[in-house]
């Protein structure tokens, strides 16, 4: 057999998402929002749709909803709505075992940017949200 | 109706995890022989040659398609490289077929190849396949294929109540099929309790709902209709295509359940044909995981009643539209390049009345559908083929 082994470091840049990867990497929810038609989305789009010729930066309160959770042996991953968003939103909840359907969304530990969402334990009926 | 482009060649090479010394480049070399020597033409009459390859991970060879057409001794024709994800397949089939239509050559081969079990490890290739999605928004999350898969099937789940016994009844059945396919990578007889038992990858998905990391290759010689050689003529010919594109963001997508880009590209390739989709009699659908085949099945229009058309057997190679003879992606494998066109390749075959025995229909159907996707249904490719069909 012939081995080849490559280590490949990769910077990739943020481009026309840096405000939203820098408020994930402060564990802010920023959004993207079209003052036209009124769609938020989070993660941005840059096109919502419509058209629209600037589209604006809007920060979410950064708390969501969980619509649908899957756990194994990949990890614990959901889909969830964050207040505000008109779109939906892949994220990995931090701790596995957490359960609730709220949570809030929050800073990486090892400064690397990542959807990451913290249940905080409540269900439907003991939510303040 | 007019036919795009005949089949005039078709063969797949076994799919598997191959521990042989052999490389990809034996298993296009094999495939392509297999299609040139069915098609009955002469390599040099060959003007275009379209590799499909999902990564040059997977091989560790950028360019692929002029490596290819060298060890295929096609060096001087046409060549290029497709890449749509797990679609890669099908959309070089496409492109093959618009060489064909658009009078670039009259003949074209179209291999599709990789090596996805062999060369790297599975928790490399898993992480490969993490790419597949927005590394700037679900990418970031560390996500896999099959997490991602499970939540959009919770939702298909959800909306349609079908219940997850479909997945193990899709699963048991593909692989049931691929008993009879000599060169498919999973031929099994599971029941559901093997299935029960097995690891919980991201539920609902357990380990056998999920498709292997298969070797292997596939390759179709395309024909314009008006040079097919005589020996040929009655082969199944292309008679139409479509492809279509959905929101990369699972999150964006109006419905996560329900695999839009696919009932897009039905809906393009059965205008170009113009069938609709119960025309068809014979459909090969993306079942990377289980429960995707429910939601192509929807998507693709070929089913209003999913879970009673299941139980009752319409699906099986018995049935009135028999779907994944060949095992699918489940059962038979899926070597990503080779996939759609194995697919292809696979419907071609059936349609001719040549495909495995135990698996080829009694009644020769019509029409045969070929479905392939990337990502999760993120790009969609769809290849509609006539039996028989004339110029």
């Amino acid at each position: 057999m012939i081995r080849r082994e490559v280590s490949l470091s990769y910077e990739l840049a943020p481009g026309w998402l840096a405000p939203h990867v820098d408020g994930l990497l402060q564990g802010r929810a920023v959004a993207r929002g079209c003052g036209t038609c009124g769609r938020v989305s989070f993660p941005p789009e840059r096109h919502c749709g419509c058209a629209a010729p600037a589209p604006h930066w809007i920060t979410l309160e950064g708390w969501a909803e969980v619509v649908f959770r899957t756990d194994g042996l990949d990890g614990s991953f959901a889909l969830v709505s964050f207040a505000g968003s008109s779109t939906k939103s892949v994220v990995r909840l931090v701790l596995d075992s957490a359960t609730g359907r709220f949570g809030t969304l929050v800073a990486p530990t090892d400064g690397q940017p990542a959807l990451l969402l913290a249940l905080n334990g409540k269900g439907a009926s003991d939510d303040t949200h | 109706m007019s036919v795009i482009a005949t089949i005039t060649g078709a063969a797949l090479t076994r799919f598997d995890h191959r521990r042989d010394g052999s490389s990809f480049r034996d298993w296009a070399g094999d495939a392509f022989e297999a299609a040139l020597a069915m098609s009955g033409l002469d390599r040099d009459e060959i003007g275009a040659l379209v590799v499909a390859s999902e990564s040059d991970f997977f091989t560790f060879q950028l360019n692929p398609a002029t490596v290819i057409a060298g060890d295929l001794g096609l060096t001087g024709v046409s060549a290029l490289r497709v890449e749509g994800g797990g679609a890669s397949g099908q959309l070089a089939v496409h492109a093959g077929a618009r060489i064909v239509a658009t009078g670039q050559a009259r003949h074209v081969a179209v291999v599709g190849v990789d090596p996805s079990a062999s060369t790297l490890p599975g928790s490399t290739v898993k992480m490969l396949y993490g790419m597949s999605f927005d590394q700037w928004s679900d990418g970031m999350t560390g996500t896999t294929s099959t997490a991602l898969y499970a939540l959009s099937v919770q939702s298909f789940l959800a909306r349609t109540g079908i219940g997850v016994w479909a997945l193990d009844a899709v699963t048991m059945a593909n692989r049931a099929n691929a008993c009879a396919n000599p060169g498919a990578h999973l031929p099994r007889r599971h029941g559901a309790a093997e299935i029960a038992s097995s690891p919980m990858i991201a539920a609902p998905y357990r380990r056998l709902h999920c498709s292997p990391l298969s070797d292997g290759a596939a390759a179709l010689i395309l024909s314009y209709p008006g040079a097919v050689p005589e020996a040929r003529r009655g082969a199944a010919g292309i008679v139409g295509t479509g492809a279509a594109t959905d929101k990369f963001h699972l999150g964006a997508r109006a419905d996560l359940g329900r695999f839009a880009a696919k009932t897009l590209a039905m809906q393009r390739a059965c205008a170009i044909a113009a069938i609709t989709p119960s025309d068809v009699g014979l459909a090969e659908v993306y079942d990377a995981y289980a429960g995707a085949q429910l939601q192509a099945l929807e998507a693709l229009g070929l089913s209003e009643q999913i879970g009673a058309d299941l139980e009752a057997g319409r699906f099986a190679p018995s049935g009135a539209l028999p779907v994944n003879l060949s095992g699918g992606l489940l059962g038979q494998g899926a070597p990503v390049g080779a996939t759609g066109v194995g697919q292809t390749a696979t419907c071609a075959l059936a349609l001719e009345g040549r495909y495995h025995a135990g698996l080829q229909p009694r009644e020769l159907p019509r029409y045969a559908l070929a479905d392939t996707h990337g990502g999760v249904c993120t790009t969609a490719a769809v290849t509609l083929l006539q039996a028989g069909a004339e110029a």
